[in-house]
């Protein structure tokens, strides 16, 4: 098993990467000693905010130093030329030469990337076009809206034809169309190039990527599959729907065997993460009869990751306190 | 992994690349390490960035402000009386008070020091430079880059207006065409000292570029520096007097250095016979020639003028400046390489 994974390999790795800022009383410990193992496919980068995913892709992109440990992008030392030109990088919140037209600017970075000028004016069309941005070429991209932005800072990271792509929040700041846009995109993208990806949104991250790695405080919380992560969770969740869904959450709280219920703002539903399943339901019948409440559903869901990644999230806080 | 340096010489040369692998392939290694295509790249976008046709008109128009005010002064001479190489001394005369004071000296400075401070600095602060060096280019070639658009940009100002001063001394001055053949040697040396000068602010600017957040930090430390070299000093050396020699102030006289090395350019090109009349004006404005070496009344002959202070060799102020201007490139080269760049 181990041989075995010795043997891929992955297109980002890194072994107890760290990243320190600051000294003496300000220091911080943004990313703490983490392993990414990013195989081929998309690859989804979670975590909260402040969590240490832009510093992660800084240092992988050679934008900010290593404190501690290594990084490599396809065997190759992270932040050198020779392994930059296999990663195309997509910053978070992205800026631009305002007053470059998007050719002019897909082109010089094309060269950049070290294309001949005629090389890089053929795919500088050739994206501008897979873009929908054709018409707007000439155009500064001063004038450019924010999503034509984001779509030419993909492009601008694809020029150079590199085999992995690190996105930061892509879709950040797009309205729903935008967005389905951009991840439709990056999932055709991917038949060409590995794709590293980070969102907030987890739905996003559910429809684009087969594996996650999730970080919070700087550390890996859990990398693994979507589909093994949500099997190891799904017989977690319970749902209860009554009509009095407040009082049902107060009664349920102080029991021992609940190990955690809330009530979801989304559907007003009781959430419940019991210790001993078999007392939960067995004590609901009693308590709608104790109550006189009707039951309007009591069921366990599909996880979605969103519920997954809060589960995570909230256990993790609750072990470190 | 092949790098762009060497896929590039196999275009340019195939044929030589094989017979002289031994001798110029290491050395070419070596070279395409700091300059390659990708360097021209970066040249040729900071270039045009910094060199609009618009600024460009600008930019020789202040520089020429105070030299055409000294053309249009009148000299009193017939310039059809007297010789060719007679004339081009008063003209060169004329013009050089202007040209080190102000077209070389505080304009062209400032104007290398406001073009080239934001170029790092900025690129930093604003975000611009995160996907910069994401590419695959090498943080050495990126500072080159930049660093050579504003040599080239300075040395193509200075050669505008130091061919436009002498023309237009030339045709104001004397009206004759052939003055200007021998006002050649002038213009060579107020090139040569261009050339001196835009290196030495060039890494002067770079240098805090690459290390301040702020490129109004760096500019105003240009700034300052410049305030300091062509007036301050000045202020300083007529108030301390004797003082100045006593304590060695010369030694951090930036505006004494460039004079010495401006008159070790004259001197070398023969541009200008020494005269008192300029080497009087000289001697106040960068202290290089000793205002108080008496004149005999009595023999009441000088004509070699003034005699130099000689706190520093002339040679050796040049060479001093250009290590210093050196150090402060590779100072500015090391401080981006290691700069975190986020946002
Ligand atoms: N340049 C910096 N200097 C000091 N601290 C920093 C710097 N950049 C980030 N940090 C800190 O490091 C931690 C991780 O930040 P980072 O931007 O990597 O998080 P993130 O996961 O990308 O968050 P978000 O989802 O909000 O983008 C935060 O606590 C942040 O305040
Ligand atoms: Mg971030």
């Amino acid at each position: 098993m181990t041989q075995k994974k010795l043997k891929i390999n992955y297109e980002v790795w890194s072994e107890r990467l760290t990243k320190i800022y600051g000294k003496g009383k300000e220091e911080l410990e943004a990313v703490s000693k983490i392993d990414l193992r990013v195989e081929p496919g998309i690859h989804g980068f979670l975590g909260p905010n402040g969590a240490g995913k832009t510093t992660t892709y800084n240092m992988l992109v050679g934008a900010i130093s290593i404190t501690e440990g290594e990084a490599k992008i396809r065997e190759l030392k992270a932040g050198s030329v020779a392994a930059k030109q296999l990663i195309g990088f997509l910053p978070q919140d992205p800026v631009f030469y305002e007053d470059m037209t998007g050719e002019g600017y897909l082109i010089y970075m094309g060269q950049l990337g070290g294309l001949q000028a005629k090389e890089a004016r053929r795919k500088a069309q050739e994206l501008l076009d897979y873009f929908d941005l054709f018409d707007a070429r000439e155009r500064e991209i001063g004038k450019y809206s924010g999503g034509m932005k984001q779509k030419i800072g993909i492009a601008a990271a694809l020029i150079h034809e590199p085999k992995v792509l690190i996105l930061d929040e892509p879709t950040a700041n797009l309205d729903p169309l935008g967005r389905v846009d951009v991840i439709q995109k990056i999932k055709e993208l991917s038949d060409k190039v590995s794709v590293f990806v980070s969102s907030h949104i987890l739905s996003e991250i559910e429809q684009m990527c087969e594996d996650v790695t999730m970080i919070n405080h700087g550390k890996i919380v859990v990398s693994d599959s979507i589909k093994k992560i949500k099997k190891s969770f799904v017989s977690n969740l319970y749902i209860l729907d009554t009509d009095m869904n407040e009082k049902f959450l107060e009664i349920l709280k102080n029991k021992d065997f609940i190990s955690k219920a809330r009530i979801e703002e989304i559907d007003g539903k009781i959430h419940i993460i019991p210790k001993d399943p078999a007392k939960l339901q067995k004590i609901i019948p009693e308590m709608l009869i104790e109550n006189k409440a009707t039951l309007l559903s009591f069921h366990q869901p599909e996880l979605s990751l969103q519920d997954i990644f809060m589960e995570i999230m909230s256990k993790k806080e609750d072990d470190e306190k | 992994m092949k790098n762009d340096q060497s896929s590039l010489i196999n275009k340019i040369k195939p044929g030589v690349e094989k017979s002289n692998n031994k001798v110029f392939q290491p050395l070419r290694t070596w070279f395409g390490k700091y300059i390659s295509r990708k360097t021209f790249i970066i040249i040729r976008k900071t270039f045009f960035d910094i060199c609009s046709l618009k600024k460009l008109i600008i930019t020789i128009i202040a520089m020429l402000f105070l030299p055409l005010i000294f053309i249009f002064m009148p000299t009193g001479i017939d310039f059809g009386l007297i010789s060719s190489h007679h004339a081009a001394t008063i003209i060169g005369i004329a013009l050089l008070f202007p040209a080190f004071f102000w077209t070389l000296g505080i304009a062209y400075t400032s104007i290398i020091g406001t073009s080239g401070s934001h170029l790092i600095a900025e690129e930093v602060s604003s975000g611009t430079m995160l996907i910069l060096v994401s590419k695959p280019i090498s943080r050495i070639k990126i500072f080159l880059g930049k660093y050579l658009a504003v040599i080239f940009f300075g040395m193509l100002i200075s050669f505008i207006s130091i061919f436009t001063i002498g023309w237009s001394g030339v045709l104001i001055k004397s009206g004759n065409i052939d003055h200007f053949i021998s006002l050649v040697p002038f213009l060579t040396a107020l090139y040569l000292y261009s050339v001196f000068i835009v290196f030495l602010f060039t890494s002067i600017t770079m240098a805090f570029s690459s290390i301040f957040k702020k490129s109004r930090t760096a500019s105003m430390i240009v700034l300052i520096l410049i305030i300091f070299s062509f007036l301050a000093f000045m202020i300083i050396r007529t108030l301390t007097g004797a003082l100045y020699g006593t304590f060695q102030i010369y030694h951090f006289d930036l505006g004494y250095h460039l004079g010495n090395v401006f008159v070790l350019f004259i001197e070398t090109l023969n541009a200008i016979p020494p005269s008192a009349a300029w080497l009087m004006f000289f001697g106040q404005i960068t202290g290089v020639y000793s205002l108080t070496s008496t004149i005999d009344p009595d023999q009441g002959i000088n004509l070699g003028g003034l005699d130099k202070t000689n706190y520093y060799l002339p040679i050796f102020s040049l060479l001093i400046w250009i290590l210093i201007a050196a150090l402060l490139l590779f100072f500015g080269i090391w401080s981006l390489k290691r700069r975190e760049i986020s946002v």
